[in-house]
């Protein structure tokens, strides 16, 4: 860049003085709007670069220098393109001179602007550089490293290099319009070529100032260096190394640990591991590196009393995080020795930090004297870092080496000492030993989740086990102790809010932990509420104070996470601690196991009991109960296991024992008598909680979600429900008594459900109709009745009647959604017997939107469910039906406004709308599908019935209540653009017989569709139009009309043409693709839509394609837009059929086309 | 209602109870309550608990259905609230007065002239602006509690 003239001289301390008085006016927020105008055009303007040098280096103001930093990146990166390479080099020179020049700078900011500046012109140009141009910045960064500059210079090469790094690595790059690709191969390059060059170049800087620091008492200038070096190392370890661990397979590591540490490990997620590959070895392991970092932060710990350095000083914060990064190290960076390497490296590290955290009563009691506890919990960091990559065994045998005792006692005795901490603060807020409770119990997690079925290689060593027990007994304490006192703050509303899912998390913590050391904790667990049960019985009579219930509903959370697993749908197994460890007691009724389940559920149905009840039994501490047994009950009444016994490979001595006691536990709560008592237990409190506690919403709540529904899930369960008087006595009550009419209705819809559901399980397909008869008889008789009275039209609306009509909806609902195969006889003649009533209904609350939803949803899981199995007549009786239906409704809303005050009443009104229509949409939908699923025996067209045309005409009575607004709703939209275009591919002959105004209606839609935002609905809108367009084109090769008038055109009565639809698409599916911008995701969609359209219309394609030509000016675009429209059709050797190859092969011509 | 009172048009003070008392624990969001004297509709239902062993309550947050003020309640989820009676019946619009009512016409042929218009000018002139073209229209009249207000409008004339 030459010297400017006198003339330009002058011209850029104009534009200097300007961009300056911009940033100052800025600063005083004087004339805002004006000043940024300045600065966005400095930030436009075609090659800014010298006037921004010039600011640069002559400016006063450091923003105006930051804001010409900023200028040069965004102008250099949008001209890239065009910029000679000797430009391209000088512009990254001046910026790295520059910084180096003005190392000593006092405005920090600006260097580091200027120094990222730089490295994202080096990334940018990362590509089109040779080696040695590349070799030549580094080399200037290099000799900058080395400290031959001085100090601040040093610290400005670390700093680029650290800018660098996070410019090349994919989380932390800043955009450049470029394409992935381009990242990626930088990320690449970057790893391969150059990432440990800088990690010695930093790490010998780090080294060089070491002793300077060591030996001075007072803080340095060459701490900041330090610090920058340990920064720089820290952020190069955390990289996403990608290409050098997995190069080499044969030298992957066999050390047990690699194995857990897949992606899907549940294990793996809280902690990143760090496995830069074995390249890396020499400088991170071999060299004495992590000695030297290790020393220097016991020589930082030293100073900590000396002025400029402290606990939480800087460069003490980078050392322990460097530290806690080579925790995580793994992976095939260690030999292949067993281990060996890696448990040194562990060992080094944990005797470097080990006094961090121990002795833990004295680290405890000094951070409660006012200790910083940084550094503490970065130890617990450290533990869990470690449990991460090591076994449970591993992990206790690295401590041993220096202490007398193993890692897990240190952990174990670690997290008492939190806890009792944690007990004696009360306050609030989070102190540390939350932090470290926290981290301590996923430190636990980490080492005893079963990272495999066999779940053997967590188990403790013997130590280990009781530590975990110990821990285990403190932490109910604390539980305990923690409710007691939480209960002396009156009621805070958001604890009471996190009940039981909320503490979930920590809860099965916790239950690991006693897994761990199960013969202690369930001993525990049944003294405890052993204790607690005797003292409620000796308090009889008196007020209890909620201290002990609230004790007890603890208990019940723990003992049930401990004893249990959650489901998650499938029926969980025993956990494996419980199956192998009390292998050896084979009696029964004496397994601690057992024992502690049957004095629970003796609890529990105490609750029975009406003065009891009153007593003891709040609904709070029901919800525990209910809770309980249902995670209970799913792994251990009448489990559906069969015992295998003589299994040939499982036939050893110790084998044979465990399965004789999972079969004894197993066997005790099975189909025999006990199982049998117990279930009826818990039917019988069920029947309580339903009726017992009006208006306990959340109690029935799980009782009916987690309790009911769970049993009838297992089908051998149901088969002995209705051998129960407290099961058929529960279906009766909720035939006739009132106050099951009381429950919330969708409590009722899904008891429903459940009594339906538990129905099929009986013995012969007759009987399960009959019973379902006798569930749902009351349901029809009441809608008959009421529907039938002659002033049905003016009590209708009295609200008992309102309610009365919801909730026989509901039940209605729940009994059709739980229709299976061999009860759907019964649900089939429930719904017909009611079909006239709900047209009733829905005539007289067409103004009662909540009732017209619950009709429309009852309908829709109705029809959903018996669609498959109809026969002819009966189909065409349901769709008649539903025609009914759909008329009705589109007669009463179409066209209607409703007129309210209340902003939130109007948008309440458009969702209740949006959700009926939903419900119509799924309804057509279930209809759609009876021509993919069909059981019936014979072809529903016997009795004409042609679903396509059904679903047509259900289409055209619904899309006029579709406006623009309530295509907002995502939901809505999909679902109503996949059921067109659904229709418009299985079905385009039908459209070819629409009327014309049907058909122009659904070519609107369509139209509205592929301009829509979301692209799944434009790609359903392109896949629509390959449909019609494909079926034109082969309909007409062979000589039929295809889509007729529709395609041609057609003189509408103003005796204007109007162009055909095909046309019309081709059309706006070219401007689409030729002007506007779509998302890359639609080209093959685009290209399926686009071939057909073009093939149906080849004379106007080639009109198309000349306009276009002739109205681009500009002689080259032209020329390449010429040869662009050309290859598309023509080369490939494109055909002018529709089959497969045709089809990829213009797909490909598209891509290609989009390119120039 | 009996027979008597039916013969009256004015459905002011026909209602024979314009309440009906229903568990609180039963009311759902979008239906009706009665809160401080006056008709909701509830938009917001939450439960919270008395004391951490005591009862559920329920707190309700409606919308005045004729003023569309905001109100809220809280109720124990096992006591009775007050539901109100909502009815709405449908009127063909004969015509709007220059005083501010407007003429309805009744299902047996009689004519209901004693509706005010809104005073809101949006819904005002969504009523009156329809009218003006010449459309057929329905007014629903939502009452309850002795108050009613046009609350829907609906355009059935031939398409």
């Amino acid at each position: 860049m030459q010297g400017p003239g006198s003339n330009g001289l002058a011209q850029l301390q104009a534009t200097m003085h300007a961009v300056e008085l911009a940033c100052t006016s800025i600063q005083m927020h004087i004339n805002p709007a004006a000043a940024e105008a300045t600065l966005l055009s400095l930030r436009s303007t075609p090659q800014p670069y010298q006037a921004c040098q010039f600011i640069l280096e002559n400016s006063q103001v450091p923003i105006a220098r930051f804001q010409a930093a900023a200028a040069i990146r965004d102008a250099a990166i949008r001209e890239w393109g065009f910029l000679i390479a000797d430009d391209k080099r000088s512009l990254i020179s001046f910026c790295l001179c520059f910084v180096m020049q003005h190392a000593s700078s006092p405005e920090g900011y600006v260097l580091a602007k200027v120094s990222s500046v730089a490295a994202q012109l080096m990334k940018r140009g990362w590509l089109d550089f040779t080696a040695v141009e590349k070799e030549a910045f580094f080399n200037q960064v290099n000799q900058a490293i080395l400290g031959i500059h001085g100090i601040d210079v040093q610290f400005i090469g670390v700093n680029f290099l650290e800018s660098l790094v996070s410019e090349f690595s994919p989380s932390t790059s800043s955009a450049m319009g470029l394409p992935r690709e381009f990242h990626e191969q930088c990320w690449r390059s970057l790893e391969i070529d150059f990432l440990k060059t800088f990690y010695t170049w930093a790490r010998n800087a780090a080294i060089s100032v070491t002793n300077r620091i060591i030996e001075s008492n007072s803080e340095v200038p060459e701490v900041k260096v330090c610090n920058a070096a340990l920064r720089l190392m820290l952020q190069i370890l955390n990289w996403d190394f990608r290409y050098n661990s997995n190069s080499t397979k044969s030298s992957i590591n066999v050390f047990s640990a690699v194995a857990r540490h897949d992606t899907d490990s549940p294990r793996g997620s809280e902690c990143t591991l760090v496995q830069p590959g074995p390249a890396w070895r020499d400088v991170l392991i071999s060299s004495g590196h992590i000695g030297w970092l290790l020393s220097l932060y016991a020589a930082l710990r030293q100073k900590f009393s000396c002025e400029g350095y402290w606990i939480d000083c800087p460069i003490a914060v980078s050392a322990r995080k460097l530290i806690l990064q080579f925790c995580s190290l793994t992976g095939t960076i260690f030999l292949s020795d067993n281990g060996k390497m890696h448990e040194h490296h562990l060992l080094q590290l944990l005797s470097g930090m080990i006094d961090w955290i121990d002795p833990p009563d004295t680290v405890s009691k000094s951070i409660e004297c006012g200790k910083s506890e940084s550094e503490m919990l970065d130890g617990c960091r450290a533990l869990l870092a470690i449990a991460n990559v090591t076994t449970p065994f591993v992990f206790d045998q690295l401590l041993k080496s220096i202490r007398p005792f193993g890692a897990l006692t240190l952990l174990s005795t670690l997290m008492c000492e939190v806890i009792k901490a944690l007990m004696m603060s009360n306050t609030e807020e989070e102190t540390w030993s939350w932090v470290a409770r926290d981290i301590l119990l996923d430190t636990w997690t980490a080492l005893l989740v079963p990272f495999d079925s066999s779940g053997g290689k967590s188990m403790l060593p013997p130590e280990g086990v009781n530590a975990a027990g110990n821990l285990f007994a403190l932490i109910v304490e604390s539980e305990l102790k923690a409710v007691s006192s939480a209960l002396t703050d009156d009621d805070d509303d958001d604890y009471l809010h996190t009940s039981i899912s909320a503490m979930d998390e920590r809860l099965s913590s916790y239950a690991l932990i006693a897994r761990g050391a199960i013969h202690v904790a369930i001993p525990l667990l049944t003294r405890l509420f052993s204790e607690r049960f005797v003292r409620l019985d000796q308090g009889r009579g008196v007020i209890y104070p909620t201290e002990i219930l609230e004790e007890v509903y603890s208990l019940l959370l723990i003992a049930g996470h401990v004893v249990a697993d959650e489901g998650e749908g499938e029926t969980p197994l025993v956990p494996y601690a419980i199956q192998t460890y009390f292998a050896d007691n084979i009696e029964a009724d004496k397994h601690p196991v057992i024992v502690l389940s049957s004095s629970i559920i003796r609890f529990a149905e105490k609750s029975l009991d009406a003065e009891l009840r009153a007593l003891v039994f709040s609904p709070r501490l029901m919800e525990a109960v209910v809770w309980f047994l249902a995670r209970w009950s799913h792994t251990y009444l009448m489990h559906p296991e069969e015992i295998k016994e003589g299994n040939s490979a499982h036939d050893q001595d110790h084998q044979l024992r465990l399965l004789q006691t999972r079969k004894g536990l197993l066997n005790f709560f099975g189909e025999g008598i006990q199982g049998r008592l117990v279930l009826d237990i818990i039917v019988r409190i069920s029947i309580t909680t339903l009726m017992s506690y009006p208006g306990e919403k959340n109690l029935q709540a799980l009782t009916c979600y987690r309790l009911l529904h769970a049993l009838v899930q297992h089908k051998h369960i149901c088969v002995h429900l209705f051998s129960l008087d407290s099961w058929r006595n529960l279906a009766h009550a909720f035939a006739n008594e009132k106050s099951l009419l009381l429950l919330n209705t969708a409590h009722q819809r899904s008891l429903a459900q459940t009594l339906v559901h538990s129905a099929s399980g009986l013995m012969n397909s007759d009987a399960s109709n009959l019973c379902i008869r006798d569930l749902v008889g009351h349901m029809v008789t009441c809608l008959g009745e009421l529907s039938g009275k002659d002033d049905f039209k003016i009590v209708a609306q009295q609200p008992d009647i309102i309610l009365m009509v919801s909730c026989m909806l509901e039940r209605l609902r729940g009994a059709a959604s739980a229709s299976e195969p061999r009860t759907q006889k019964a649900i089939y003649e429930l719904g017909l017997s009611v079909m006239n009533p709900v047209l009733v209904l829905l005539e007289v609350y067409k103004h009662e939107s909540a009732v017209v939803y619950l009709l429309l949803k009852f309908v829709v899981a109705w029809v959903n469910g018996q669609i498959a199995f109809l026969e002819a007549g009966e189909t065409a009786v349901v769709v008649d039906f539903c025609m009914r239906l759909l008329q009705l409704y589109s007669s009463h809303n179409i066209g209607k406004i409703s007129l309210s005050l209340s902003s939130s009443l109007l948008s309440e009104a458009k969702t209740e709308k949006y959700k009926d229509l939903r419900a119509l949409l799924q309804l057509l939908s279930s209809l759609c599908s009876k021509d993919l699923i069909d059981f019936s025996s014979d072809s529903i067209e016997t009795q004409g019935t042609d679903i396509s045309q059904v679903v047509y005409f259900g289409l055209h009575i619904v899309t006029p209540l579709i406006s623009l607004d309530l295509l907002k709703y995502p939901k809505l939209c999909h679902d109503f653009f996949s059921l067109l275009s659904h229709l418009l591919e299985v079905y385009p002959d039908t459209v070819a017989q629409l009327n014309s105004e049907a058909f122009a209606h659904i070519l609107g839609t369509l139209d509205f569709g592929l301009h829509h935002q979301d692209t799944e609905v434009v790609d359903m809108c392109l896949r629509a139009l390959k449909a019609l367009a494909s079926y034109h084109y082969n309909e007409t090769g062979s000589g039929r009309t295809g889509l007729g008038l529709h395609a041609s055109g057609i003189m509408d009565p103003g005796g204007n043409f109007q162009e055909g639809i095909l046309s019309r698409f081709l059309h706006s599916l070219l401007q689409l693709l030729l002007f506007e911008d779509y998302s890359p995701d639609l080209v093959s969609s685009a290209a399926d839509a686009l071939l057909p359209l073009i093939l149906c219309e080849q004379g106007l394609y080639q009109r198309l394609g000349k306009e276009l030509l002739e109205r681009q000016t500009n002689p080259t675009l032209k020329s390449r837009l010429a040869n662009a429209l050309e290859s598309l059709t023509s080369t490939n050797q494109l055909s002018s059929t529709l089959d497969r190859i045709n089809y990829q092969r213009f797909r490909k011509n598209l891509i290609w086309y989009r390119r120039f | 209602m009996s027979d008597e009172e039916h013969h009256f048009e004015s459905k002011a003070d026909a209602g024979a109870s314009k309440t009906y008392p229903q568990q609180a624990g039963t009311i759902r969001k979008n239906g009706y309550i009665v809160i401080k004297g006056r008709p909701c509709k509830v938009v917001e239902v939450s439960t919270s608990k008395t004391g951490k062993h005591g009862h559920a309550k329920c707190h309700f947050v409606g919308i005045d259905i004729f003023t569309a003020k905001k109100l809220e309640d809280i109720v124990p989820s096992s006591h009775n609230c007050d539901v109100p009676h909502v009815n709405r019946t449908d009127y063909q619009l004969i015509d709007i007065s220059e005083d501010g009512f407007v003429s309805l016409l009744t299902e047996n042929g009689n004519t209901k002239d004693d509706l005010r218009l809104p005073t809101d000018e949006n819904l005002l002139s969504q009523i009156k602006d329809g009218f003006g073209e010449g459309k057929d229209l329905v007014v629903s009249v939502m009452s309850a509690m002795g108050e009613e207000q046009i609350c829907a409008l609906k355009d059935i004339g031939p398409k």
